[in-house]
């Protein structure tokens, strides 16, 4: 099991190999970034059988008091610094490791990513090719990933803390890979910044933790808040501080506003981000942090109305927006706030157990419209009023791509909807019942736009843009086909199947194991909703039978504040321009005309302007100084007196 | 045979100083003969800081390599103590370093240039022999042989610049340079006489400051005394480290500069400010130094916001690094304020880090500057297409300084942070919101200037020397190293902040 460090190592070998040898290299090096993902997914394998044969018994293993999951654990030191020896005393020095920590939470999310990963360099491999770039955006996300597993992995918050921070390079450098044009580059400043502003509390929540725990050790840091040697002030402060750097990582308000722009990336990029890596950082933290958030119930409430806002403020645009990408972007937004809901809600299987299969269906979903842009040779955006009827040039991505859909939006015995109802169920449960109401608006919705995207795109009369289009190469169709399986059977591992296993719920659970839950009210709810949407959808985008216009004019004035995304972005432009900039531009004349031309110059002027006037007095006529000599002389004379009277 | 460690602190002196006088009688016509014997005394001098870096024993600790060759004996009692501690083996390996890159840099100086390398290599000479000695006679001595030459540097090499709103010629900023520091330099010398009347008071007059070090434990210095001594100390030394408000010599310092001065300057000469501090004001006036403490914090993290946000709004390249340092020095009088072991360690390590990161941009910026004449960050852009390496190499440069994970930048501002929240934790966050301003203006310059699509006027533009590129990513890997591997370093470093803190 030691060998899941490799995992990551594998990948960030690949990186500088990539850079350096490009040039010699096949292919521009892309098999070398496709081996280690490779390598990393067959380690995982390994990783796993050995975890599910693992006992506590083993050395380095052991349950874990507070999660109760098997928890194996592996470190080595990487570097100690203030006084040496003194270790003990948490006031004179700090001890890092190299360090592993390896519980069910990890294994599933190291699956996720090495899987998804894969899928889409697979996939890239045909979307990339003739690019200029190609080897450097291999090199890129075979960084990306090791990033990525660099945190699922990490064992101390330091370690983590550099893993987040290279993902949001690794971002950066995807989303900005095109940077020629104005809007990649924008999108890739934008989404490092953003998330940098969350990540300030994520590094003072580290060091408060730190103050007051002694250590940058996780498991230390979970005892020391569950046992209550925290003091509930500094817990839920704690909390509220990672939980700002999860907001800005997955996305949630006010940090959303990078998001939907980072589609400017190469769209297999956009699936890597919104499946497998960045944004689910920020839930990965949450869950892996978890036992903080359960020390404070303040913290619980906090996440979970951010993330009831984020869902259902992000579905209502999504519903609107008319870019294919924009809209699949604002699903993620949406859905990662349902899993920040449900964590906030203490249904933390739910919320994993939803981060996996969202996963494998936004990672299809966006597949699927890179597919599109393929089909139909479209670069940037795919407005969907100029595609359409694309399933008779495009029929296999129709049905991946549909069945995306389907199961993002819900429809029964597809993965999405088991998820989503244990979302619903612990909502309901844990929550207050106006919680419930808007999750369950939130989740027709969410059946809504999807079913939008996927009548307008497919099915109902041709677009413009369609008419040249074709399908995608083989490579492409099959890893979605890969990605379409997991999508409508990942669910039914939640099942409690005959045999060993005791579903998804006994394996990845915090505190006590979960058994499979369903309540038949809500899912008869929840199924009318999405079958409802769906069905309306097909009545108004495929068949065209009912007409919504008449809708949309009574609802302008709403539509234009959701259509504006209820103008978030222009708020912060405007305290960019109207705030930041002033103030730093009348800083810096303030640093020239008053620091430096006054400070600094004026005392210079002064010495010579003083230089100046008494040069005057120095004539060189003898009767003056003699005059100035007997002034002095008298002047002293009398000081001598005054001091010895 | 000679014991190598019993003079390799002189000789570490003695190499570039007499490559100094040599360089003199070189012909005066051979640019290149100059640069290559300037390459040769620097690769000495490098190969000597590595070797007097490795052989010191950090397990042992304490003042290594020591050796003292008597001057001026009883009753005035100045000798020329050499003698390395943990703190200062760290930076004369980072001078090693930058001297090396600054040299190799500046192939590009072609007028007197037998006399620019007379004075660059005396520069670097005099900041290796700051590091080393233990007498504070001959430390205020090789203190002004480092400044001195800075101002022949800038204002015979330099370059003016009109910014249309106001000019900036080189004489002026050679002139405000030199006056500021020597301001800095009398505060000092204030402060060393002082101590040195003290230990004459006491009955045995040196300037020896591990024997100062030793009257002061005894309490020969009084409380009074230290109260009104450390901030002759910490201001004198302070301005060379760019503490606010009297940091914009540096700044100007810069723009002015030919490029391997300004890798020298920002590199390893703000290094002796901090330098300064730790070893001569904490360690002979910890009392005062108690107290004052809070100040410094208060101005370092005012170095750190406003030297940030200043850099916002820069134009001209140098201007955004320069500022930059003052906002990256602002962290090293932060750590070093915090009296915290972990805090005066990350502050040294910041001195190594920053010192090769931002000589690294200054490089680079050289680079662009010679061949487009122009360092206006709103003209240039799309650099990327004709200057490949360059803007790879200055993005490097540039992620380091806005504090990226996996490079040293990251370890040592960390390391601040940690030391700042245990003893002034509304700093530390102010802080940690200043290394997120500094994302701000990287990111704006690099998608400004960097990337894009390019005028044609710069579609001449080639990319950097095989110069400049070796020395480039010489220098980003020893970032990255030592962002992935900071022990060797950090062994050393801690066992300099022991002895350090040991009065606190």
């Amino acid at each position: 099991m030691t060998l899941a460090f490799l995992i990551p190592v594998l990948s960030f070998v690949a990186c500088p190999l990539i850079i350096l040898f490009q040039r010699w290299l096949p292919m521009r090096g892309a098999p070398v970034a496709i081996l280690a993902i490779g390598g990393g997914f067959v380690i995982w394998v390994v990783v796993l059988a050995a975890f599910l044969g693992a006992s506590p018994a083993d050395t380095a293993c052991a349950i874990n008091s507070i999660t109760g999951a098997l928890t194996c654990h592996f470190s080595t030191t990487w570097f100690e610094a203030g006084i040496p020896g003194a270790l003990e005393s948490v006031d004179q020095a700090i001890h890092l490791d190299w360090g592993i920590l390896i519980d069910p939470l990890t294994v599933v999310l190291l699956g996720l990513i090495t899987f998804v990963a894969l899928g889409v360099q697979l996939y890239s491999l045909e979307y990339m090719k003739g690019d200029a770039r190609f080897g450097w955006y291999f090199a890129w996300q075979a960084l990306f990933v090791a990033a990525m597993l660099t945190l699922a992995l990490a064992d101390n918050f330091l370690l983590l803390y550099i893993a987040w921070e290279l993902v949001g390079l690794c971002s950066y450098l995807l989303i900005g890979f095109w940077f020629e044009n104005p809007g990649p580059r924008e999108a890739a400043k934008k989404a490092f910044v953003v998330t940098r502003i969350g990540d300030v509390g994520l590094l003072v929540g580290i060091l408060l933790l730190w103050v007051n725990v002694g250590s940058f050790s996780m498991s230390e840091a979970f005892e020391a808040a569950q046992s209550g040697a925290l003091s509930s002030g500094v817990t839920t402060t704690a909390a509220i501080l990672l939980l700002l750097g999860a907001m800005g990582k997955s996305a949630q308000f006010p940090f959303h506003v990078w998001l939907p722009d980072a589609m400017e990336g190469p769209t297999p990029v956009s699936a890597l981000i919104h499946a497998a890596t960045m944004v689910i950082a920020g839930v990965y933290l949450v869950a892996r942090a978890y036992p903080i958030f359960a020390a404070s119930p303040e913290a619980l409430m906090v996440i979970a109305i951010i993330g009831l806002i984020t869902a259902l403020g992000a579905a209502t645009i999504a519903l609107v927006s008319t870019d294919l990408k924009r809209i699949l972007a604002y699903s993620t937004i949406s859905h990662l706030g349902l899993m920040m809901l449900s964590l906030g809600a203490l249904g933390w299987t739910a919320a994993v157990f939803h981060l996996m299969a969202h996963g494998f269906a936004k990672a299809l979903l966006f597949l699927g419209a890179g597919s599109v842009m393929h089909g139909v040779g479209a670069h940037g955006d795919v407005d969907i009023r100029r595609v359409g009827g694309l399933r008779r040039a495009m029929p296999l991505t129709a049905v991946v791509f549909s069945i995306g859909a389907l199961s993002l939006g819900g429809i029964p015995v597809l993965a999405g909807f088991w998820s989503k109802d244990e979302i619903l169920l612990e909502v309901a449960g844990n929550l207050p019942i106006v919680f419930i109401v808007l999750t369950l608006l939130t989740a027709g919705l969410s059946a809504l736009y999807m079913a939008r995207a996927m009548f307008v795109v497919f099915f109902g009369p041709e677009g413009e843009d369609s008419v040249h289009a074709h399908e995608s190469p083989l490579l492409m169709v099959g890893v979605m086909s890969a990605l379409a399986v997991l999508a409508v059977g990942f669910g039914w591992i939640a099942f409690d199947w005959p045999g060993e296993f005791g579903g998804f719920g006994s394996f990845v659970f915090y505190g006590h194991a979960e058994g499979f839950h369903f309540n038949i009210l809500l899912a008869v709810l929840s199924i009318i909703l999405a079958v409802g949407a769906f069905l309306g959808a097909w009545l108004v985008y495929a068949r065209r039978s009912v007409s919504i216009e008449s809708w949309r004019t009574r609802l302008r004035p709403v539509l234009r504040v959701v259509e504006n995304r209820y103008y978030v972005d222009e708020t912060y432009q405007w305290v960019i321009d109207r705030v930041v900039l002033v103030v730093s531009s009348k800083l810096a004349t303030f640093d020239r005309a008053g620091v430096n031309d006054l400070g600094v110059n004026g005392p210079g002027h002064a010495v010579r302007k003083a230089g100046f006037a008494l040069r005057l007095h120095v004539t060189g006529h003898v009767s003056v100084y003699a005059l100035a000599v007997a002034l002095g002389v008298v002047g002293l004379a009398v000081f001598w007196w005054l001091r010895s009277a | 045979m000679v014991n190598f460690d019993q003079v390799s602190l002189l000789l570490l002196v003695l190499v570039p100083l007499s490559g100094a006088v040599l360089a003199m009688f070189l012909p005066k016509d051979r640019p290149r003969d100059a640069w290559q014997f300037a390459i040769f005394i620097a690769v000495i001098s490098l190969a000597l800081s590595i070797a007097i870096f490795i052989r010191y024993d950090y397990g042992m600790g304490g003042v290594q390599f020591a050796r003292e060759y008597a001057w001026i004996g009883h009753p005035i009692n100045i000798s020329l103590d050499f003698g390395l501690n943990g703190i200062g083996a760290p930076l004369v390996l980072l001078n090693g370093i930058v001297l090396m890159g600054a040299v190799l840099i500046s192939q590009t100086i072609v007028r007197r240039t037998r006399d620019f390398f007379v004075l660059l290599l005396a520069l670097g000479a005099g900041v290796y022999g700051v590091f080393i000695v233990r007498d504070l006679f001959f430390l205020f001595f090789f203190y002004e042989l480092a400044v001195l030459p800075m101002y022949l540097l800038v204002g015979v090499w330099g370059s003016s610049t009109d910014f249309t709103l106001f000019l900036r010629t080189k004489e002026y900023g050679a002139m405000k340079l030199m006056l500021v520091l020597v301001g800095g330099s009398v505060l000092i010398w204030i402060g060393i006489l002082a101590a040195y009347v003290a230990s004459s008071r006491a009955g045995s007059p040196t300037f020896n400051i591990d024997e100062l070090v030793q009257l002061q434990q005894a309490g020969a210095f009084s409380r009074s005394m230290q109260l009104w001594v450390f901030p002759m100390f910490a201001l004198g030394f302070g301005v060379l480290a760019g503490l606010w408000p009297f940091h914009t010599w540096s700044p100007d310092g810069h723009v002015a500069a030919p490029t391997g001065v300004s890798m020298l300057h920002a590199g390893v000469l703000m290094k002796l400010g901090a330098f300064g501090i730790i070893q001569v004001g904490m360690a002979l006036t910890p009392e005062g130094a108690e107290v004052w403490m809070p100040v410094l914090i208060g101005l370092g993290t005012v170095n750190v916001i406003y030297g940030a946000i200043s850099a916002m709004s820069q134009t001209d390249l140098k201007y955004v690094i320069g500022y930059s340092s003052v906002s990256h020095m602002g962290y090293v009088l932060m750590g070093i304020a915090t009296l915290h072991p972990v805090g005066l360690a990350g502050a040294v390590l910041q001195m190594f880090s920053h010192g090769i990161m931002t000589a690294l941009m200054f490089a680079m910026v050289g680079a662009i500057y010679e061949r487009a004449h122009i360092r206006d960050s709103m003209i240039l852009n799309g650099l990327i297409k004709r200057m490949g390496v360059t803007t790879f190499l200055f993005a490097a440069a540039g992620l380091a300084s806005l504090g990226l994970p996996g490079m040293s930048g990251f370890i040592a501002e960390f390391m601040v942070f940690t030391g700042a929240f245990r003893t002034y934790w509304p700093l530390a966050v102010l802080g940690v919101i200043g290394a997120a301003i500094t994302a701000v203006y990287i990111l704006r310059l690099l998608a400004r200037s960097f990337f894009g699509e390019a005028d044609p006027q710069w579609a001449n533009l080639t990319d950097a020397s095989t110069v400049e590129k070796g020395v480039g990513t010489a220098f980003v890997l020893i970032l990255i190293a030592v962002g992935i591997w900071p022990s060797p370093l950090l062994r050393v470093i801690n066992t300099g902040v022991e002895g350090a803190l040991a009065a606190f």
